[in-house]
């Protein structure tokens, strides 16, 4: 890992993971190795933050979690986006949008 | 997250945890399997693989702490941990728990047995229907000595015809009758009411009914509602009795009802109407054409609805206005009414001392759970170490501060537990002391006012005491804690928060002896009030001659000199007389004025308290003579005695000796009677004990009877031991005839200064549990000191330390806190004691003897608290001091 990494902004975790589970349900650690292919190691997530964060959405069910196999045959817990999932990955979208813009904004002022 | 799912999380936090512990595990055993197959195939040996996998995931428990950390229910969850913990320390310190449930329950138990009183007195409404609307009119005549009289008839009827205020007013009056027929003969004490007295008032009968209007007509069957005591007593409590007729008085009379068993008639103290009268009379309808200036009438109104008393009485004074300008009796001093909430008036006496009380019975609690958030801290200081691991494990402080809540609650909790049936103890003991004053007591009750009144001290309490040691974990140095291996010296500031606590205890503890200090003062400066007659000895009772078989007045007279002769006559006795009125009897006063016989306007006359006497009388019970003679049986022309106010007032300078004044034994409204002084006898302090100043008219009984008349007794033996010979030789003279009220002078005088005697006795109680609780916090915290610095003790005897000095080293740093503590106390104490002054009598609130006393016995009780611990410090072995290190 010798690119550099990031810190996760406050609260992207949660839009990270269902972006991740937008198109096809993961297991925990199949999420954390998504984000970090994606990011292109840009971003690692720790299990230590990512377990309490996928138990979180599950609660607030915008995820589902269900046990299932493996392409290897290991039983592993998968989560799957609900349809309050998707709606609030869009709703997260929009802010993170609006985030980004109200950023570049501020940068390119002078 | 919607309601519904946070709620069956949190349903399965708590009661399916098992299942979802299990299902945690797996996810996490789970992932770890993952990894560990990942690593071993990009070539790692199995070991290796585990390894990295385990610090990939970063340690499998702490992922899963954090996760139940943030499920819903999980805080319930670890209240309930935090509850168990809690009990499971209290359980396993035995004698801390006791002797903090103990000091709980004595601060709770006293609190809320004082404060059941002070609701059933002071606050809860008064038993009738809406009680709030109901007034007390007073006649003020502030000039001639009586600020709080009673009215007239028709003074009565003006008021019902003019207020506009007032739906309606009642009056009672406080009077006996005779019970014969059936049984033996009694005499009762009964109430003369108007017709729609309960109607005012709002109580109802429990079988038959009130009075009515036609009850009160004159020539109307005579009719009587019986009280439930002598229902119970007399009748058996059987209900047919109702409608049936008894004797009363020698003429048959219809029991229209009987009034329910909590009924009380609860009306001002000096509005002399006894409450336990036993039944009760309507006046004839005829009744308010009597004289305006025979004022017997004590008169209660119910307000219109809406009506304030503050409109009542600006009504009722203009309506006095008016009939003072209309009527000539009135002359030129009018009349002038005074009206107040019935509620108010009826505790007016006592509530200044019911409040002292409380006030005092909060410091008391105070100073208790000082003595309990010391103790708390001096074990969160004992657990230090403790403290300081679990957060150097990773226990947030949130979730140690939440723990102590928990634990203040549990003991708030055990408050509550054991102050209940404390309280209910304590107010049992208050209702057997009950003073007469006080006779409501015993409708005090713990009641869901009073028991919600428990329950929010105790958790109150539980709360602060909880934040105590809550200082002690949120300072917690872990380092400094964990490098103090096995030697828990806990640091300074802990000993600052228990000084400062102690000192706190004690100076409200010199508060409360200072109070107390002056209420005994007080108390026994009334038992040196000399009355103006002996008291010892002597029994009374009183007996109404019915005037139907003793008629004419001259077969009256002789019946009451041959009863006298015959109570002479008793073996033993030595003196024998007859009063109209015992002192602090709680019937109703009589008096009217006096004026020289020059005098031209006597409308505006003074007043003085009349009495009947028989010769004998004054003899028997010692009365000072100051000029002239007592009444003997040959006075056959007007005379009367005066006590030496009156004389110094109309004569001063001069002797009263057959000096000439005007009278009105016959309660006509102004002295027309003209008598002659034979003596003049020095004060008695009749009505009370302290504030008895009204000037004083006796008349001889023959000339001016009075029935019923009480006897007084002088013997060689005590009253109950006359008692029985005495209703002997009554019964050989007249067997129908009924005493009653049988009781020793002494018990009237006690009943005078019962009030004063009650307040005292607790406020002392009150301030020794405050000193013996103080003390118990002075020792507590230097023992804690002489344990802190034991190491030090045992250097220095080690080191040839005389053991005096180290005695003397701990008793001043005791003693210092006592001092500063007393400082303050005083201080608070001069601040304070000017709200008990109408509770004191010849006593100043600055006294220097209450100030002095109090002084003395907290250093001594404080010497001795801090003299064990110095003692020990002494004892400390030099080996074991050091070998604890």
């Amino acid at each position: 890992m010798g690119k550099r990494q990031a810190e996760l902004m406050k609260g992207t975790l949660d839009l990270l993971v269902l972006k991740t589970l937008e198109l096809e349900p993961r297991h925990g650690v199949g999420v954390a190795d998504r984000i970090e292919q994606i990011s292109s190691g840009t971003f690692v997530v720790k299990p230590g933050s990512l377990f309490p964060a996928l138990h979180r959405l599950e609660q607030e069910g915008f995820i589902k979690g269900e046990w299932s196999e493996t392409p290897e045959g290991r039983r592993a817990r998968y989560y799957r986006i609900t349809g309050a999932g998707l709606r609030q990955l869009t709703t997260e979208k929009k802010n993170w949008a609006r985030v980004v813009m109200a950023i570049g904004l501020i940068l390119e002022s002078d | 997250m919607p309601l519904g799912s946070r709620l069956a999380s949190a349903w399965r936090t708590l009661f399916r945890k098992n299942r979802v512990e299990r299902d945690l595990d797996e996810e996490m055993q789970a992932a770890q399997a993952l990894l560990e197959e990942r690593h071993r195939r990009d070539g790692l040996t199995a070991a290796e693989a585990r390894r990295a996998a385990r610090i990939a995931l970063g340690g499998i428990e702490p992922v899963k702490e954090e996760i139940r950390h943030r499920r819903p229910g999980a805080a319930v969850d670890s209240t309930l941990l935090d509850l168990r913990y809690a009990v499971r320390g209290l359980i396993k310190a035995p004698a801390f728990t006791a002797v903090i449930v103990a000091t709980l329950a004595l601060g709770i138990g006293a609190n809320s047995a004082i404060f059941s009183v002070v609701h059933t007195l002071l606050l809860a409404p008064l038993p009738y229907r809406d009680a709030d609307r109901l007034i007390f009119v007073w006649s003020d005549m502030t000039d001639a000595g009586y600020p709080r009289a009673p009215l007239s008839g028709p003074e009565l009827a003006d008021l019902r015809t003019r207020s506009s205020t007032v739906a309606g007013f009642a009056a009672i009056w406080a009077n006996t009758t005779a019970l014969t027929g059936e049984g033996d003969p009694e005499q009762l004490r009964i109430g003369l009411v108007t017709d729609n007295f309960f109607d005012v008032l709002g109580a109802d009968p429990h079988f038959g009914r009130t009075f009515r209007a036609d009850d009160a007509v004159p020539g109307a069957p005579p009719t009587i509602l019986l009280g439930w005591p002598l229902f119970e007593r007399r009748y058996g409590a059987d209900p047919s009795i109702v409608g049936r007729q008894i004797l009363v008085n020698d003429r048959p009379t219809t029991v229209v009802g009987v009034m329910p068993k909590s009924f009380r008639l609860l009306l001002p103290p000096d509005a002399s109407v006894p409450d336990d009268l036993q039944a009760w009379q309507p006046f004839s309808s005829a009744m308010p054409r009597g004289p305006r200036g025979q004022q017997y009438l004590r008169v209660v109104g119910r307000m219109r609805i809406g009506a304030t008393v503050a409109e009542a009485h600006a009504d009722i004074t203009a309506i006095a206005r008016r009939i003072s300008a209309e009527f000539t009796e009135y002359g030129a001093a009018g009349r002038l009414f005074t009206v107040v909430a019935l509620q108010q008036d009826d505790v007016r006496e006592m509530r200044p001392a019911l409040l002292a009380l409380f006030a005092g019975v909060a410091i008391l609690l105070v100073i208790a759970c000082v003595n309990v958030a010391s103790l708390l801290i001096a074990r969160a200081a004992a657990r230090g170490r403790e403290t300081a691991l679990r957060l150097a494990l990773g226990a947030g402080r949130g979730r140690l501060l939440r723990q102590c809540l928990v634990e203040g609650l549990v003991l708030a909790v055990l408050g509550v537990v054991a102050g209940v049936p404390a309280g209910y103890a304590v107010l049992g003991a208050l209702q057997a002391l009950r003073p007469h004053a006080l006779s409501r007591i015993d409708l005090s009750r713990f009641d869901p006012p009073v028991l919600a009144f428990t329950i929010g001290t105790a958790l109150l309490w539980g709360l602060l005491f909880s934040l105590a040691p809550l200082f002690e974990v949120v300072k917690s140095d872990i380092h400094a804690s964990l490098q103090q291996h096995g030697r828990s010296t806990p640091g300074p500031v802990r000993y600052r928060t228990r000084a400062a606590l102690v000192v706190v205890q004690v100076s409200l503890s010199v508060v409360l002896l200072v109070g107390a200090g002056l209420l005994v003062r007080a108390f026994f400066q009334v038992q040196q009030v000399d009355p103006g007659f002996r008291t010892g000895r002597m029994l009374t009772f009183r007996v109404a001659v019915p005037f139907q078989r003793y008629r004419p007045p001259a077969a009256f007279n002789a019946f009451s000199r041959e009863l006298q002769r015959v109570l002479g006559a008793v073996p033993g006795v030595t003196g024998v007389g007859a009063i109209s009125h015992l002192p602090y009897d709680d019937l109703p006063n009589w008096g009217g004025g006096y004026a020289l016989e020059t005098a031209t306007n006597t409308s505006a006359a003074p007043n003085a308290d009349y009495r009947t006497v028989t010769p004998g009388l004054f003899e028997t019970l010692g009365v000072r003579l100051v000029e002239g003679r007592f009444f003997t049986e040959a006075d056959q022309t007007p005379v009367v005695i005066v006590d030496d106010r009156l004389a110094q007032r109309l004569w001063p300078g001069r002797s009263a000796l057959n000096q000439r004044l005007l009278v009105d034994p016959g309660s006509n409204g102004s002295p027309t009677v003209k008598a002659t002084v034979v003596g003049v006898v020095s004060h008695l302090r009749l009505r009370s004990l302290v504030a008895d100043l009204t000037e004083q008219v006796f008349f001889p009984e023959r000339l001016v009877p009075r029935n019923p008349m009480a006897y007084v007794i002088r013997g060689d033996r005590d009253a109950a031991a006359l008692a029985a010979d005495v209703r002997k030789a009554i019964a050989s003279l007249d067997a129908r005839l009924p005493i009653y009220d049988v009781r020793p002078l002494d018990s009237y005088v006690e009943g005078a200064r019962g009030t004063r005697r009650f307040t005292m006795q607790l406020a002392a109680a009150f301030a020794l549990v405050a000193l013996a609780l103080a003390c118990v916090g002075v020792y507590g915290v230097l023992a804690y000191s002489v344990a802190r610095r034991r190491h030090e003790f045992g250097v220095r005897l080690a080191l040839g330390a005389e053991p005096r000095r180290v005695v003397v080293d701990v008793m001043r740093e005791g003693l210092r806190l006592a001092a500063i503590g007393s400082l303050v106390g005083v201080a608070g104490a001069l601040a304070a004691s000017r709200l008990l002054e109408t509770q004191l009598y010849g006593v100043r609130p600055h006294d220097p003897v209450s100030y002095a006393g109090t002084i003395a016995v907290l250093a001594v009780a404080a010497a001795i608290a801090c003299w064990i611990p110095a003692r020990r410090a002494t004892n400390v072995s030099p080996m074991d001091a050091l070998r604890t290190e």
